[in-house]
């Protein structure tokens, strides 16, 4: 049977697409499934030190599609996790060397090869854009809880819909605390603005940034509650998709706890 | 929390969330009412051609715009008529 092309994406850049994919694909991996990563932003590539492979690169995505070499060569083995590769973008080449049609031809060959192909979208609306969503069976669309995030993720959505792609939703960097006290959007009103499936809630977290210092993966990293809504999220694309999904909660100490609790009575 | 809800709305103006939300909503709204450049001049070609056959109009002084308010957006299309066309049956030159 032929492996499935899941595209990340999100319009705006910086919510967190590169740090998602890879902890995906990670996830998956860990799962027994084989997974191809690729990283789709020619020229601005990032998922390679993300997933601590920058060293390994001899050939790129352009590569293959120009025939220099096949994908068994480009694509990294990941050093920790079995069955998890990468396919690195070229840093040199321009946006436009790749065109969708390329793209329909790379990912035909990787679903005989890989079980899940996860394509890491560039930010924006352009070129790299048009190439990851040509190829795409399913798009996960990524997002913080801001106007300008949530904006872009509508822009995106209606793009995917237009190429008969049914998106679903991540909400990333999400603060309790700020949810709580009523200044930052909650996922049910940015569900609520966009109108699509949420498929996972990713909590704001140090740990990614120790994780990309690092090039450790995430979902490996000790107590990371983004690592494990990941992980969770992982189980949802692959066979479990009726997980329920967990809502970020304040953690309160006994002492904060007895406090509100007490100011609560009077 | 119960006290706490209704303390906070006494205190607080509202909820910056609220704002952004508003914000949002609106934003989205207009975003999908915006028009490509070159639609507007389309539609203004093909506006005139249709009204000269009826009347003889000021192509200069022409004016189409689209104006938004909160809740609804209406299309304003302005042209001074110079004089009824209607025996020619062809635009005036």
């Amino acid at each position: 049977m032929d492996g499935k092309v899941i595209v990340v994406t999100s319009g705006k850049g910086g919510v967190g697409k590169t740090t998602i994919t890879a902890s995906l694909g990670a996830a998956l991996a860990v799962q027994g499934k084989r997974v191809a990563i690729v990283d789709m932003d020619i020229g601005l590539r990032n998922l390679d030190v993300v997933m601590g492979l920058e060293n390994r690169i001899v050939f790129n995505i352009v590569d293959i599609i120009k025939g220099k070499c096949k994908i068994k060569q480009a694509a990294i083995k990941d050093r920790r996790i079995d069955n998890l590769f990468l396919i690195p973008a070229s840093q040199s080449d321009d946006k436009d060397v790749i065109k969708p049609e390329n793209m329909v031809w790379l990912t035909n060959k990787l679903r005989k090869e890989f079980d899940i192909t996860l394509l890491d979208c560039p930010a924006g609306i352009e070129q790299g854009f048009k190439n990851s969503i040509a190829a795409a069976d399913e798009a996960l669309v990524v997002c913080t809880p801001e106007v300008s995030a949530v904006r872009d993720a509508d822009r995106i959505i209606g793009l995917l819909y237009a190429q008969s792609i049914t998106p679903k939703l991540i909400v990333n960097r999400i603060i309790p605390k700020m949810v709580e006290s009523g200044d930052m959007l909650s996922h049910e009103d940015v569900v609520e603005v966009l109108s699509i499936d949420l498929i996972g809630l990713i909590e704001m977290d140090d740990r990614v940034v120790v994780a990309t210092n690092t090039g450790m993966p995430l979902i490996l990293q000790e107590d990371s509650k983004a690592g494990m809504a990941l992980q969770r999220i992982a189980l949802r694309l692959d066979g479990h998709p009726d997980l329920p999904i967990e809502n970020p909660m304040i953690q309160k100490s006994f002492w904060k706890k007895l406090g509100s609790k007490l100011s609560r009575k009077n | 929390m119960k006290f706490n809800t209704l303390l906070k709305k006494l205190m607080k103006k509202g909820d910056s969330k609220d704002v952004a939300k508003q914000r949002l909503k609106f934003a989205l709204m207009t975003d999908k009412l915006e028009i490509k450049t070159d639609t507007l001049g389309n539609l203004q070609r093909d506006l005139v051609e249709v009204i000269s056959r009826y009347f003889e109009i000021d192509k200069e002084a022409v004016n189409i715009d689209i104006q938004r308010s909160e809740e609804s957006s209406a299309l304003i299309f302005n042209t001074p008529i110079l004089s009824a066309n209607t025996r020619r049956g062809l635009p005036a030159a």
